[in-house]
């Protein structure tokens, strides 16, 4: 592991994501990264510029039958259903853990109702080191809530609209791909006060095992990640961005620096690194450093420089 | 995650084969029943590394070498197949939680489905050279047919009884490895004795049934789809009972792959 380089919440890579100061853009997307004490043997934490834990709900959940994963051309679907400790223990034990790194760590945030989202939100902003919220109405693997809330407008903005009236902390509306026009999403959180949006979650896919004739998901359908996503998912970063003033974090695919550049070039201001995780622990470190050697190597000041600096 | 290079790859069976990689000398002792979560290096491979179990640990003076037994079993197995000598691959490893080697259980009872062959003779091997002489070891095997049972080489020298068994009858006896387990329990003291095993699931849920009510613990290691491998991604679920006995999940690739056979709800599989 190479050693730390950039903890300058003001250096070249620094980004502010509504009151949010990063040292870098470079996060990790909820459901990839577990609750980040999984990678400490691979990553220094401290490097990273946020850490998304997995998506939290007011109860522990179970998630879902196995076969839970499959992997399909240049990506994987899954279906794990949200499983996760629940808000209460996630406070109790896993977040002292990761007090100690000098990380942004962004709690998501799910709920079957929206009274279930105002209760976590509430929960995790009383807790100490939770330094924001991302908002998941995105999630295409669970029967209730998720992106049962992201595909309808006003749920967007009802549920955002309830979170920003309990938090003080900053809040991130992670939008789903599954609609018709992902910028009305966009466009509909941020009237409703949201700090950022993020997206794009997973696209909606299936797999077929022919021989048995059966899904190769117990939940028959499951959520697309990987690089075969990554084209739609920039495509809908750039429409997004074009069309909201809160910063856009990108995420979809990203599994190279390079990816990331594509991002930040079409708006976003931060990205996450998802399904690159699991392919390679270190798959972060090696994004930030091509990051930082792609400045250098064309004389970028700062990352205002690189958001949104597409010609077409 | 290590660079390793490929000694062999050798073909056993029209689907098995038998790897060797080397590795830096770095790479920490594994015990067995670990895996290692391994991908080609060069592209156009699976996105996803795949779970292997260790087969065989060498450490040499600069270098370890690990060796797995595996199965072609979809594209990213099919892939590895093709690797030559000399060829990359990525590991990251050793992962997972091992067998448990319990002092006070001498007895010991191995059995091996399938490619349960490749963890099981691991720890036959690793039993062997730790044992006591009052140590009494029994391994039992199975596989659909004789062409199916591998890795012989490498048990058939130990000390211990060895039983075989396949589907139709071309090598040993005719059924199922779990049929040799009243013969292998008669007699036994179940607070002195221990049963490892692995295999395919529906092996492993036979087990269960048969050993209830005999109250002989057993250690299985079991298999899942993953991604990760290091307890993130929770890909591999697997339903267990908890102390109060209310059902929860653990992960296969870090709580496992090894649990106690009374600990997983056989009726969620």
């Amino acid at each position: 592991m190479t050693k730390q380089k950039n903890h300058d919440k003001e250096g070249k890579l620094a980004v502010e994501i509504g009151t949010l100061k990063l040292k870098n853009p470079v996060m990790t997307a909820s459901g990839t990264f577990g609750y980040g004490e999984e990678y400490a043997p691979y990553v220094d934490l401290n490097r990273l510029g946020a850490i998304i834990v997995k998506g939290l709900s007011l109860k522990p959940r179970l998630g879902n039958p196995s076969p839970r994963i499959m992997e399909t051309p240049a990506g994987m679907l899954n279906a794990i259903g949200l499983q996760n400790v629940g808000v209460k223990s996630f406070i109790r034990d896993k977040l002292p853990y990761l007090r100690q790194f000098d990380t942004a760590i962004i709690a998501n945030v799910y709920g079957e109702t929206i009274d279930e989202y105002l209760r976590v939100s509430d929960i995790l902003t009383a807790a100490a080191g939770v330094h924001a919220l991302e908002i998941n109405v995105s999630c295409p693997n669970v029967k209730k809530g998720g992106v049962a809330f992201g595909t309808d407008p006003d749920m967007v903005a009802e549920v955002t609209a309830g979170v920003k009236g309990v938090t003080g902390l900053p809040v991130i509306v992670k939008l789903s791909p599954n609609v018709t026009d992902i910028a009305v999403m966009a466009k509909a959180a941020e009237k409703a006060g949201a700090d950022a949006v993020s997206l794009i979650n997973t696209i909606t896919g299936m797999s077929v095992d022919v021989e048995k004739r059966m899904p190769h998901l117990k939940n028959v359908t499951g959520g697309l990640s990987g690089p075969a996503i990554k084209p739609i998912a920039l495509r809908m970063v750039w429409q997004v961005a074009t069309q909201v003033r809160i910063p856009v974090i990108g995420l979809g695919g990203i599994m190279s620096a390079a990816d990331a550049l594509e991002f930040f070039i079409v708006g976003a201001r931060a990205i996450q690194v998802g399904t690159a995780n699991f392919v390679e622990p270190q798959a972060t470190m090696s994004i930030i450093e091509g990051i930082e050697a792609y400045m250098k190597k064309h004389h970028i000041v700062d990352m205002d420089a690189l958001v949104g600096s597409l010609r077409v | 995650m290590w660079t390793g290079s490929i000694t062999f790859n050798n073909k056993l069976g029209p689907q098995h084969l038998h790897m060797a990689v080397r590795l830096p000398r770095e790479f920490r002792d594994p015990v067995p029943g670990q895996f290692v979560m391994i991908r080609p290096i060069r592209g156009g491979g699976p996105l996803l590394s795949r779970p292997l179990s260790i087969y065989q640990f060498m450490r040499d003076r600069d270098h370890v070498i690990l060796e797995f037994l595996y199965r072609v079993v979809g594209k990213g197995t099919e892939l590895l197949s093709q690797l030559a000598p000399a060829s990359g691959v990525n590991i990251l490893g050793p992962l997972g939680t091992g067998f448990r080697i319990e002092k006070s259980r001498p007895q010991r009872i191995l059995l091996a489905g399938g490619m349960g062959v490749a963890p099981i003779t691991f720890l036959a091997r690793h039993l062997e050279g730790k044992v006591a002489p009052k140590h009494e070891m029994k391994i039992c095997l199975g596989a659909k047919s004789c062409t199916e049972i591998i890795g012989m080489e490498r048990i058939k020298g130990l000390r211990g009884l060895l039983d075989i068994a396949t589907d139709d009858g071309s090598m040993g006896s005719r059924g199922l490895v779990t049929d040799l387990l009243p013969d292998m329990t008669r007699g036994c003291d179940p607070r002195k004795t221990m049963i490892y095993a692995c295999g395919p699931m529906a092996m492993l849920k036979t087990l269960a049934e048969q050993l209830a009510p005999t109250g002989i613990p057993c250690q299985v290691s079991i298999e899942e789809r993953m991604a990760c491998g290091v307890g993130a991604c929770l890909g591999c679920a697997v339903a267990v009972h908890n102390r109060r006995g209310k059902r929860t999940q653990k992960s296969v690739c870090k709580d496992g792959p090894v649990f106690n056979i009374g600990d997983i709800c056989w009726d969620q599989l």
